[in-house]
């Protein structure tokens, strides 16, 4: 009887500390999806989210020197300005939806440290891969000689 | 003395699993929240591969399927084109307007894809580019449904079915606010 | 044609499963061994039927036959020849059969290797294999049917996802499914024991060798799918904690435990309960994790498709836990345990913390992998935990269980004394103490860091002075040291594969470490002859260049990287299929022991005047592969066949 207790007792501090464990990281590393409007509303500062909407047209400003890129997500009612680091994902552009982690700042920004992307099996995209006159692109590197 | 109906527990703890995977099954993955939905379908006007003019602020007052395509877009839009004829046939008598808009396409290939289905219903090629820009049109085929008002109230991403083809004109259809 | 004869030979493999799983079943409760017979025949049948499926499927991709849906979808007149038959299994349809296929050679396997030996076991394991195989039949026949024609037959398909062309893909699908559906036969044997009420250790020890070949499996196809992403995403890593990844890792994590606790059962007769609740545990997450990976529950970045499959998978699920559970429920009092825990300084007590923090950490990766489903079900709202939670809550169950690898295969059965205590771990106690100075020195100040090094030099002590120890007994017996040592590797060949194993995963988690805290990166945009420096490479863009591929256009950078010295050239390139959204990433990378540098072409201007790069100094990793090739000696040392000590 008492070794059972020992194994109850033990296996209650176990899960007991699994559960804080979990408690805490699950607090320390939630992420938030929202839409842009949603995000409007009511934006923490500092706090982690996924943000998803369409990158509004004419909007996206994109640096190779110093890499600084920035758009706005809209979704038809508001929408947030993002910056990020780095350049553009393959799957990105304008008029196009797109999925963002990151944090909201305090100066009014939307600071994007992962720009997400996924992939369809049904879906079909145009011949050009996404980017306009590719086959333009081919001809001007081969003949650049290299 | 409690061993008995203690055991039986182990089989039901996974009862509330199952439902929370079951939960998962609600979402229907083809119905994009599009931004565009809810706001003005951007208006065009093209020429049919007949010849004839095709405007959509002609149409108002209509409920208006607009299906993006191309010959080379296998196999969804080839799954889709008799269902897209078969309905066309079924509403048209019932204020329903299919258009089909060809894009990024050959001239030829494009037309061969019209005469392999023996599509009815107007077809005609987005030259400028400018249509799909427009609609946000991202791959194909894409599919907008359009209420007599001359909203966008769904957008359909791959091959449209029978049903989800049904489902929404019939509620485009009861509403005749327009 | 070949869609007719396929579709009807997948129909009848699945009438034969369903009465081979009834005849057996019948067979042995009525004792009509003609019954049990049959069924033997019927997975005879299953086998051939579903090989010639899997064969005619293939034919279909070799000969480029569009009219079946599947073959269009998956491949284009430009795929290559090898992709052409890895496309097989690169889509939905094809890999059920593939684990269908395997499902019936492992079935047949078992009819071979134990319809003498486990008489009252054998016809039970035969209904359950069949049963399982029939579900996965009747996927094939009804939800997710491969031999479907396509009208009108386009004039070519749409061509394989370029991701999935590459040599990860002809491994690392079979690895992992060799040892999913390996680990059906525990499964199938711990039914037949509580079916049978043939409870005691029999089931166990016949099945210790299926779990060690499923388990090895299992851990070469996670090893695999970690290297495919390093040399093919782009992103540099190797594990995201992506669902679909953690739906393989938990069964791992599951089987691994059960490894372990196999041995106190065969030792001293306890954890008879816990031994079959594994098993089942097991075998339902490698259930959940083809339902996560085909049902689209739970998003993911390579989430295969959805429909109804998705309800399959969960209707089975439901049936495979609640049967298996509830014959727990109906057995339990034969499960007593006749040995007990005497103390917990014992071996017992190790192995058994050992499987409650894998048990635990299989737990965690299962919560924050449903996390998103269950916020939105409670409380409306979707949220999702990322990598920063599984490391977090796992680092220091990991860094628990590596200890314990040091601790378990030396201390005493029992109780041990405070004696042997002192002779098995005084040595490595200090060694591993004394060896944090050095490391603390030469650059290494991270906790976590500091600590999996010095536990690594604690455990490779351990076995060290097993090793030794035993070595020398032999020598005082008269054997020299190289026989001795020899000898000891062949008769105690579970124990010392056991270790070479556990020095595979040390060797792992030296890499996994090693990566996670020295790794650096950086990204940048250069023009021509301009170059970049990171952690003392120097990395110069040359130029672009274009090709034509047989079923895409390249663009290749060429990068001089040196170090002081000169490294080689770089050729990242980015790669256009016609069927694809976006250009495809084409990672270069040199590998080395220390580190890896390794290079990902992203945006670059028209005229190849200048381009992006992302440039990455990977420390460690190449341990990691180093790991796995130990790791796959420690196994096949372990499943080598028992040699009988004389007398």
């Amino acid at each position: 009887m008492r070794r059972h207790a020992k194994f109850v007792v033990g296996g209650a501090v176990i899960a007991a500390a699994l559960g804080y464990m979990i408690y805490a990281g699950v607090t320390q590393s939630a992420v938030y999806f929202v839409t842009p409007s949603e995000l409007r509303a009511a934006p923490v500062a500092g706090k982690a989210y996924r943000l998803g909407g369409m990158v509004e047209a004419g909007s996206l400003r994109w640096e190779p020197r110093t890499l600084d890129l920035s758009f706005a997500l809209g979704d038809g009612k508001t929408t947030v300005p993002v910056r990020h680091k780095g350049s553009p994902p393959d799957l990105f552009g304008e008029r196009r939806g797109a999925v963002v982690e990151g944090s909201w700042t305090a100066e009014g920004y939307f600071k994007a440290s992962l720009i997400l992307a996924k992939h369809s099996e049904e879906y079909k995209a145009p011949h050009d891969g996404g980017q306009p006159g590719y086959k333009e692109l081919m001809r001007t590197l081969k003949s650049d000689g290299r | 003395m409690t061993r008995r109906p203690v055991r039986w527990l182990l089989p039901l703890s996974v009862v509330p699993l199952l439902a929370l995977l079951a939960y998962g099954f609600r979402v229907n993955p083809h119905e994009i929240p599009s931004p565009l939905v809810g706001r003005p379908a951007p208006g065009f006007a093209l020429q049919t591969f007949e010849g004839a003019p095709f405007a959509l602020e002609a149409q108002r007052g209509k409920v208006v399927v607009l299906n993006f395509w191309a010959s080379w877009c296998r196999p969804a839009c080839y799954e889709e084109a008799p269902v897209l004829e078969r309905q066309w046939r079924t509403y048209r008598e019932r204020g329903l307007v299919v258009i089909g808009v060809d894009i990024q396409d050959r001239d030829e290939a494009a037309r061969t894809f019209v005469r392999e289905f023996g599509l009815s219903f107007p077809n005609g090629r987005d030259t400028a580019g400018k249509v799909s820009v427009d609609y946000g049109v991202y791959g194909v085929p894409e599919t907008f449904f359009i209420d007599r008002q001359g909203r966008i109230r769904a957008k359909h991403v791959g091959a449209v079915t029978d049903e989800a083809f049904r489902t929404n004109v019939e509620k485009l259809l009861a509403d005749t606010t327009g | 044609m070949i869609p007719e004869i396929g579709g009807a030979a997948a129909m009848v493999a699945l009438a034969l499963a369903v009465w081979g799983a009834v005849a057996a079943a019948v067979g042995t409760r009525t004792g009509r061994p003609a019954l049990v017979l049959s069924a033997q025949h019927a997975a005879l049948g299953v086998f051939v039927l579903v090989t010639a499926c899997f064969a005619l499927l293939t034919y279909a991709f070799l000969t480029f036959d569009f009219s079946l849906r599947y073959v269009a979808i998956n491949t284009n007149l430009g795929t290559p020849f090898y992709y052409r038959i890895t496309a097989v299994w690169g889509a939905l349809e094809g890999s059920i059969i593939l684990w269908a296929w395997m499902l019936s050679l492992y079935t047949l396997i078992v009819i071979l290797r134990h319809r003498e030996s486990a008489q009252e076991l054998y016809p039970w394991v035969l209904t359950v294999m069949l049963a399982v195989m029939a579900f996965f039949l009747l996927v094939i026949t009804v939800a997710a049917p491969p031999f479907e024609r396509l009208a009108p037959v386009p004039a070519d398909g749409r061509g394989l996802n370029p991701l999935l062309e590459d040599t990860g893909m002809i491994t690392h699908p079979v690895a992992l499914y060799l040892g999913f559906t390996g680990l059906t036969v525990p499964f199938a044997f711990a039914l037949a024991a509580l079916i049978s009420g043939r409870v005691g250790d029999a089931w166990i020890t016949m099945t210790r060798r299926w779990t060690i070949i499923a388990w090895y499996f299992l851990s070469l196809g996670l090893l695999i799918g970690g290297w495919w992403s390093y040399h093919v995403l782009g992103w540099g890593g190797y594990w995201a904690w992506d669902p679909v990844e953690n739906a393989a890792f938990m069964p791992w994590l599951t089987a691994t435990a059960l490894l372990h606790s196999v041995m106190i059962q065969e030792r001293r007769r306890m954890l008879k309960l816990w031994n079959l609740s594994l098993v089942i545990l097991t075998f339902g997450l490698t259930l959940f994790g083809t339902f996560l990976t085909r049902s689209g529950v739970i998003a993911s970045v390579h989430a295969f498709t959805q429909g109804s499959i998705g309800v399959f998978f969960l209707s089975f699920l439901a049936l495979v836990l609640f049967t298996a559970l509830g014959l727990l429920a109906w057995r339990w009092d034969a499960l007593r345990a006749q040995g007990a825990l005497d103390s917990i300084l014992s071996r017992e007590s190790a192995f058994l913390l050992n499987n409650v923090l894998l048990v635990a950490a299989a737990f965690t990766v299962f919560f924050g992998t449903v996390f998103p489903l269950l916020s939105e079900a409670v409380r409306g709202v979707k949220v999702s935990v990322g990598a920063p939670f599984f490391n977090q809550v796992n680092v220091p169950l990991f860094l628990a269980l590596m200890f314990l690898m040091g601790v378990g295969p030396l201390i005493a059965w029992r109780r041990a004394s405070l004696d042997s205590l002192r002779r098995n771990f005084v040595w490595p106690v200090a060694l591993g103490a004394l060896s944090a100075a050095p490391f603390f020195a030469l650059g290494v100040r991270g906790a976590v860091a500091l600590l999996a090094f010095v536990l690594t030099v604690f455990v490779a002590a351990t076995i060290s002075v097993d090793f030794v120890r035993a070595t020398r007994a032999r020598k005082r017996m008269g054997e020299r040291v190289l026989p001795a040592m020899g000898g000891l590797l062949l008769r105690h060949n579970r124990r010392y594969g056991g270790f070479v194993v556990h020095l595979g995963i040390l060797i792992v988690a030296l890499g996994v470490t090693g990566s996670q805290a020295w790794s650096v990166q950086t990204e940048t945009t250069l023009r021509r002859g301009e170059a970049v420096e990171l952690a003392g490479y120097r990395v110069r863009f040359e130029g672009l260049s274009a090709s034509e591929e047989s079923n895409h256009f390249k663009v290749t950078g060429a990068f001089t990287v040196s170090n002081g010295r000169a490294v080689g050239v770089l050729q990242p390139a980015k790669k256009f299929y016609p069927q694809e959204t976006s250009p495809i990433a084409g990672v270069d990378y040199r590998l080395g022991l220390r580190e890896d540098v390794y290079l990902v072409l992203g945006d670059f201007a028209q005229d190849g005047s200048q381009a992006t790069v992302k440039l990455q100094v990977n420390r460690l990793v190449s341990w990691i592969w180093i790991g796995g090739a130990v790791l796959t000696l420690g196994a096949m040392l372990a499943i080598l066949p028992e040699r009988k000590k004389p007398a």
